[in-house]
């Protein structure tokens, strides 16, 4: 297998040069490697070490932007080779910025980390009601229901997320993330939900431990 | 001590005679002022109503228009009003309205005398080298543009610049306030949003061609910028800043080792307003973390944003009083 054209595409996402990305990964798919492996080995690495970056501070959000746009161009190119094989994402996220809540960057960003480690996303955008992350996650199949807020305005919606998960009785299925500037772990604690993360890097790393535990 | 000689001593980092300002450099969420007017506040009020109503120092801020009332509006919330150079061109007409400008400074003429009194400090904001760009090429787009329009982002800001070189020529032949804002939000919890190499490439000349004239008139300087500002201060006093807002203690802002690693930089702000959601002893411990630094001077300290609106009204009572009370003892021992 040709490590080095895998390592290349990897090297490419790192600086967000999507052009490049697509040719290489075009080249991989030539040259007989197995999508799966372009994909672990190629495009999720890249974004792996972008994320560990940004996470430390060494890169900022328009490089992660410019990565994470390459890294889905060149998964656009995979998917229906992945869907062929039969490739499964390893689980669905349902994630939104909370009602009332129109700010969507941060929210932005855990999708990109997210897809980043092989988790389907749906988006549900901003001021997303509770009961639409509810609905969406029993009509979904999400095990993960992530919530947004930047204002001291909006954050009580999440306890209401919490509640209605409560009352749907979808709380044992689901694990609810939350983030934001307002939030933090003792609030995290406070109105019930599973995890609190302050950077997009890091909602990722906890979103797939709780995917493979 | 005059409102505004007790402002201008904090900021030359002299000490006022009675107390530091008190003041909220913001106004209140709109929602707030409603769960309050249920608590017996008067509905109605306008900022500098409010502001005596509350015992608080009156100021006045101005924010100048970079766009006139007519320019296209976003399809949904930060989205772009232009994508790229053509957009930007067919946007010119509403951008920079000089006439919109002409008609504020003739209402800051009106409060000259009153300002010339000492009645109150007089501020102004300024869209900055981040913020402006964002409101015309949408949150998302702005960040994807240091990467793939640069030489558009540099052209915005030239113009940017020469719009405000014009503002400043004309607000200075009135008064002269005693600070001013750039609005950014470049930082959030995390830090920057951009890299000091981003920095040093589209902002540094902005703000060189900016702030030289508005030092040399003796206004001083600020960032507003939410978020984790601390790691950009060494990064905004080569431009020439002297100091930032509003220090979100939220974010991980520490205004004490701010002090310590900046003794001659100014803060405004700090007030950690999650306290205000929990109890009288949360906000006293909150300003007894803020006592040495607001005893060194060059720091009007004030709640890091805006008060949620789940602070009771009489709690914002009681800290109105806390905030004169540390603001004496921060003078007087």
């Amino acid at each position: 297998m040709n490590t080095e054209l895998l390592k290349n595409i990897s090297e490419n996402l790192q600086k967000g040069r999507a052009k490049l990305v697509k040719e290489l990964v075009q080249q991989a798919l030539d040259e007989g490697i197995s999508p799966e492996t372009i994909l672990n080995e190629g495009l999720l690495d890249g974004m792996n070490i972008v994320g560990g970056k940004f996470k430390a501070g060494e890169v900022y959000v328009p490089e992660v932007l410019i990565a994470a746009r390459a890294m889905n161009q060149g998964a656009q190119m995979l998917k229906p080779y992945l869907e062929e094989a039969g490739v499964q994402s390893i689980g669905r996220a349902c994630l939104g910025t909370v009602q009332g809540d129109l700010h969507d960057i941060g929210k932005n960003l855990v999708k990109m980390m997210l897809e980043g480690k092989g988790i389907e996303v749906i988006d549900l955008g901003t001021d997303v009601a509770p009961e639409t992350f509810i609905n969406t996650a029993i009509e979904q199949d999400c095990q993960l229901i992530c919530l947004s807020a930047l204002l001291t305005t909006t954050m009580g919606v999440m306890e209401e997320v919490v509640k209605k998960a409560e009352e749907a009785g979808i709380r044992d299925k689901v694990k609810i993330m939350i983030g934001g500037a307002p939030v933090d772990d003792a609030f995290c604690k406070k109105i019930g939900a599973d995890a609190y993360t302050p950077d997009a890097a890091s909602a990722a790393d906890v979103a797939k431990s709780f995917l493979t535990a | 001590m005059t409102n505004r000689e007790r402002f201008q001593a904090v900021l030359n980092f002299e000490k006022p005679d009675d107390r530091l300002p008190a003041v909220e450099w913001a106004s209140w969420w709109g929602d707030t002022i409603q769960a309050w007017v249920g608590q017996g506040f008067p509905a109605g009020l306008g900022f500098h109503e409010i502001a005596p109503y509350l015992g608080l120092d009156q100021h006045y801020q101005f924010w100048f228009p970079h766009r006139n009332a007519d320019c296209p509006q976003p399809a949904s919330f930060g989205g772009p009003i232009a994508e790229d150079e053509e957009g930007y061109e067919q946007l010119l007409p509403y951008l920079y309205p000089d006439k919109d400008i002409d008609g504020i400074i003739e209402f800051i003429r009106t409060l000259k005398g009153r300002h010339d009194a000492g009645e109150f400090p007089i501020w102004f904001s300024l869209d900055g080298g981040f913020w402006f760009p964002r409101t015309i090429l949408g949150i998302e787009n702005h960040l994807y543009s240091f990467y793939d329009q640069p030489e558009l982002y540099h052209r915005i800001l030239d113009d940017l610049a020469e719009f405000q070189m014009r503002t400043l020529e004309k607000l200075y032949s009135v008064l002269t306030p005693e600070f001013m804002t750039f609005g950014e939000d470049m930082s959030y919890n995390n830090g920057p949003m951009i890299s000091e190499d981003s920095f040093d490439e589209f902002l540094l000349p902005y703000y060189n061609k900016i702030v030289p004239y508005i030092r040399e008139h003796g206004t001083k300087v600020i960032v507003d910028s939410d978020g984790d500002i601390s790691k950009m201060i060494p990064w905004l006093k080569r431009a020439g800043i002297q100091g930032v807002l509003p220090l979100e203690r939220k974010a991980g802002v520490d205004v004490a080792a701010l002090r310590e690693a900046h003794p001659d930089f100014l803060f405004i702000g700090a007030f950690d307003k999650m306290t205000m959601r929990e109890s009288d002893e949360a906000m006293r411990q909150e300003f007894e973390r803020l006592l040495p630094v607001m005893k060194t001077g060059g720091f009007v300290p004030s709640v890091d944003h805006q008060t949620p609106p789940d602070c009771p009204l009489e709690r914002y009572h009681k800290y109105v009083d806390m905030l004169k009370e540390y603001g004496r003892k921060a003078v007087l021992g």
